[in-house]
């Protein structure tokens, strides 16, 4: 297992290395215009939208956590958390916009405006519009992250104890528990920062353009015919890794002298007295959030159905006697072209990676040190940037003949889908109390017999779950699957990503509209098989 | 079963290792048959890519051609791809087969020996084509194509504009500057290096530069003198365009959805009949019409390659050879399809043939036909442009 994630992720960065080190295409990106700009955009971006999703995750789990919003936190997170960072960012184009849904909504009775004002909102210079985008998917998925640490911390214990001393429960949680927290998910949270400066999926959408990101730079040189420029991606993509790798040490540098003023004024031993403001103020932050995160959704569902989109109407007129089943034929092609291939990469990613997970799993089940460091391994391709080691794992799969092919797009896709199922089933799995598999022995059954009907019974729902999740992670991936796929295999995530790169809004929202559509239905099924699986039994967990 | 297909796919394409023979269709159809055919070709608009599908179902009738649209956003995207497989070694078994290709690209592909041929005008329908009437099916932006790309479509530069908003008439640069600065926020062009901008940074240099025939060799030493002209009138224009010149949309398909949402009164294309399309398609209010510069309109062709590496060439040229069919420029010339002006002689088309071919209706949005082309400049201008346009307007 480790072997198929970290070998190509090794190889693609020896290649990188290899192939970027050429002082001469250094010159020409360093002299490209712009640049400058273009790495201080995506740094400015990556570390301001890691910052405050953070934030807000610590926030959002602080409050729900010490209120009444324990289960519903998770269960409105999960839509932004599974859809993936396209759509997101596609779907958030199209609702921010002069000429989007928000303004729509207030036009012409709140604004007065006939027409679109010239107001220049997506895309803006400063990345205002991309943070957004970033912050919408990265804070719900701290939020998972920062839940599942929960297990590893005895929060309840130090809120107990901060909560006898006189804190506020929210004061208590974010002094003591919050901090504690954090220790336990900095490689996910390094993982969030590299993302932030480094993806194209949210850049493409929202970023900026004269210049864009770095990253996007980097994704236009290497689709670029002229071998020189070719260069200066492999070398502009060491560039990247470098500005990561500064970004990571500057971030958990100024972390830790954050962590030193934090503890120095907890330690004053103030008491907030009336923790209300604070709670209404979180509640309302998260709800504009998730309402905008969902208006996205909505407005993909629109665009996509719309022909034309006249400003200022909110519902797409149906238009010379255009009916529904008119647009669902217009629609219906586009999506059915790549669905087939989005689902069986998607779908072959979960039963893979939860097979190479499962024996692993077993192995490690009582033994935390090893589960810590299979995990943190397999954890290591999710903290290079995609575009530095995924040129290498195309040169490598080239050699294999694996180029273009469905195993290789599906191998690289398992790369970025372990690490996740991992962290669900190993856990998991050590979670099961050792003595029913005891009782199941000395009962006479084998070794086999115990782990199909004791062990796997018990794990069912998270496998489930697991599933699901290597699903969504498969859709969801872009830059493995247009590398690996050679161009060859068009996905619901390339289709978005081109439509989007060259500005059509409609045809990139249809494939985002499967994008959004088929890691929601996943989850959907994957909660319908679990409960009904267990709907006589209690005592399984659920 | 991964393996199984693949197995099968490099079987099938080694034993079609030798020379296809263009003028024996059946002998190419029974080589072809089976075959996939990977089609690289811009992926960017609705109609364009429902028409390709079309093509798809009916050379799967025909021949049993699997015949694959991959969508790119620039074909140059196709070039790389080529170009890195030489670099592998891998000079046969391509992952392109056939390409929808221009200019530039065509130049650059020409240039490294990346293309198969000549076949263009040995296909059995290529007798078809008006070769002698328009000039422009054997010229690629000056470069001959020397029968390495089959044309399969014209063009000719067009602005399209909301009547509703634009009353005055435009009939050169400086109406058209004119207007914009009376009108702030309502014009914009797709950013170079997408290829309607290049194309209209084309135009308003052929409009005003005094020697055209400049444009015709490649740019020197007097680039900077001769794009003066151009740099001032954009500077001038930028600062009351669009979100005043600092974004522009990624494309001419992006640019007709911010015209139909209201965001813009202008548009631009190389089709003619684009906005017609567009409002039968309900994409688009009604009120659009189109000009051409008439004195100087920008106009081409578009054009057909195969890799020298592909893996799949019957197939391609049968597919080729079905795309300047009749039928198929019939149907692509439709603008309730596509709309994109024919490439064939209607001197060597039968009677029946003929009269659907006027009988496609043309709305009312069609640009007039201008009064004198302009081929396109060397293909050396249009790098000099975006490279220069980049470097200026990066802030």
């Amino acid at each position: 297992m480790l072997t198929v994630s970290l070998m190509p992720a090794l190889a693609g960065l020896v290649a990188a290395l290899v192939l970027g080190l050429d002082g001469g295409a250094l010159q020409r990106v360093l002299a490209t215009p712009g640049v400058g700009l273009s790495i201080g955009t995506s740094l400015w971006t990556g570390i301001a939208a890691t910052v405050l999703s953070l934030l807000i995750a610590h926030f959002a789990v602080a409050a729900a956590f010490t209120g009444r919003w324990r289960t519903r936190l998770t269960a409105l997170s999960l839509p932004l958390l599974t859809i993936p960072h396209l759509a997101i960012g596609i779907g958030l184009a199209l609702v921010i916009a002069p000429s989007g849904l928000l303004m729509r909504l207030l036009s012409p009775g709140a604004t007065g405006l006939e027409r679109p004002p010239d107001w220049l909102l997506v895309q803006d210079p400063l990345g205002l519009s991309m943070i957004g985008g970033l912050v919408l998917k990265e804070s719900c998925f701290l939020i998972l992250i920062l839940s599942v640490a929960l297990a590893q911390v005895p929060a309840t214990r130090l809120l107990q104890q901060a909560r006898t001393l006189g804190y506020g429960p929210l004061q208590a949680w974010l002094s003591v528990v919050a901090p504690a927290l954090q220790r336990q998910i900095r490689v996910p949270l390094a993982a969030v920062l590299v993302f932030g400066i480094s993806n194209v999926e949210m850049a493409i959408p929202l970023g900026p353009d004269l210049p864009p990101t770095f990253s996007v730079l980097l994704w236009r040189w290497f689709t670029d015919p002229d071998a020189m420029i070719h260069a200066q991606a492999y070398t502009g993509s060491l560039l990247l890794l470098l500005i990561n790798v500064l970004a990571l040490v500057g971030f958990f540098t100024a972390g830790g002298a954050f962590r030193f003023f934090w503890r120095r004024e907890s330690e004053r031993g103030q008491r907030r007295r009336c923790e209300a403001p604070q709670r209404i103020g979180i509640g309302v932050g998260l709800t504009v959030g998730w309402v905008i995160g969902t208006l996205a959704i909505v407005a993909l569902f629109l665009r996509a159905a719309a022909g034309a989109w006249p400003f200022p109407s909110v519902l797409p007129a149906l238009q010379h006697g255009e009916t529904l089943r008119d647009v669902l034929q217009s629609i219906l092609p586009v999506a059915r072209s790549v669905a087939g291939s989005t689902l069986l990469l998607a779908t072959g990613t979960a039963f893979v990676t939860t097979l190479l997970i499962l024996p692993a799993a077993e192995k490690a089940a009582h033994d935390t040190r090893l589960r810590g460091n299979i995990g943190a391994l397999l954890f290591l391709p999710l903290l290079v940037p995609q575009m530095t080691f995924l040129f290498g794992v195309q040169v490598l799969l080239t050699r294999m003949g694996l180029d273009g092919t469905y195993a290789g797009v599906l191998w690289s896709h398992a790369i970025f889908a372990l690490p996740y199922v991992w962290g669900i089933v190993a856990s998991a799995r050590s979670a099961i109390d050792p003595r029913y598999d005891a009782v199941s022995r000395t009962l006479g059954a084998s070794t086999l017999k115990t782990y199909l009907q004791v062990s796997v019974p018990l794990l069912a729902r998270t496998l489930l779950l697991a599933i699901a999740l290597a699903f969504a992670v498969s859709v969801a991936l872009y830059l493995p699957t247009l590398f690996v796929g050679a161009g060859r295999i068009a996905t619901a995530a390339t289709e978005a990503a081109a439509a989007s790169g060259s500005g059509s809004s409609r045809l990139a929202a249809v494939h985002a509209m499967l994008l959004a559509a088929a890691p929601l239905a996943a989850f959907a099924l994957a909660y319908g098989i679990a409960a009904t699986l267990f709907r006589s039994r209690t005592g399984v967990p659920r | 079963m991964f393996a199984a297909t693949l197995l099968a796919c490099l079987f099938s394409h080694s034993i079609a290792a030798s020379e296809p023979d263009l003028r024996d269709e059946p002998e190419l159809a029974r080589q072809a048959a089976g075959q996939t055919v990977y089609f690289n070709a811009w992926g960017g608009d609705f109609a364009i890519n429902r028409y390709i599908d079309w093509v798809a179902g009916e050379v799967e009738k025909r021949y049993d051609i699997r015949l694959v649209h991959v969508k790119v956003t620039d074909i140059a995207e196709a070039v790389s791809r080529i170009r890195a497989e030489y670099v592998a070694g891998r000079e046969q078994n391509g992952s392109v087969d056939l390409m929808w290709i221009n200019g530039e690209n065509f130049a650059a592909m020409q240039h490294a020996n990346l293309l198969w041929g000549p076949w263009a005008e040995e296909l059995p329908n290529s007798r078809l084509i008006d070769w002698q009437g328009n000039p422009t099916t054997r010229i690629d932006a000056t470069l001959p194509t020397g029968g390495y790309e089959l044309p399969w479509g014209t063009a000719t530069f067009t602005l399209f504009y909301d009547r509703e908003f634009v009353s005055t008439r435009v009939r050169n640069p400086d109406d058209l500057l004119c207007w914009i600065e009376a009108h702030p926020g309502r014009f914009t062009y797709p950013q170079p290096p997408a290829f309607l901008g290049t194309a209209f940074l084309k135009q308003l240099l052929i409009l005003l530069t005094e020697d055209t025939a400049r444009l015709q060799e490649a740019p020197g030493d007097d680039f900077q003198t001769l794009s003066a002209p151009l740099w001032a009138w954009l500077d001038r224009a930028h600062a009351s365009m669009w979100r005043t010149g600092r974004l522009f949309p990624r494309s001419g398909p992006a640019q007709r959805e911010l015209l139909a949402a209201g965001e813009l009164d202008w548009m631009m294309s190389y089709n003619p009949a684009e906005a017609s399309r567009a409002i039968r398609q309900g994409l688009l209010q009604d009120t659009v019409a189109g000009m051409v510069f008439s004195n100087a309109a920008l106009s081409n062709s578009h054009f057909l390659a195969i890799p020298a590496n592909a893996s799949a060439k019957e197939g391609a040229l049968l597919v080729a050879n079905f795309l300047i069919s009749p039928l198929a420029q019939i149907q692509k010339a439709d603008e309730a399809r596509w709309g994109d002006p024919s490439v064939l002689d209607p001197n060597l088309l039968t009677a029946e043939q003929l009269s659907v071919f006027e009988r496609l209706h043309q709305g009312g949005a069609t640009a007039p036909l201008p009064k004198r082309r302009v081929p396109e400049p060397h293909p050396g201008w249009s790098a000099a442009l975006e490279r220069a346009w980049l470097a200026r307007y990066t802030r």
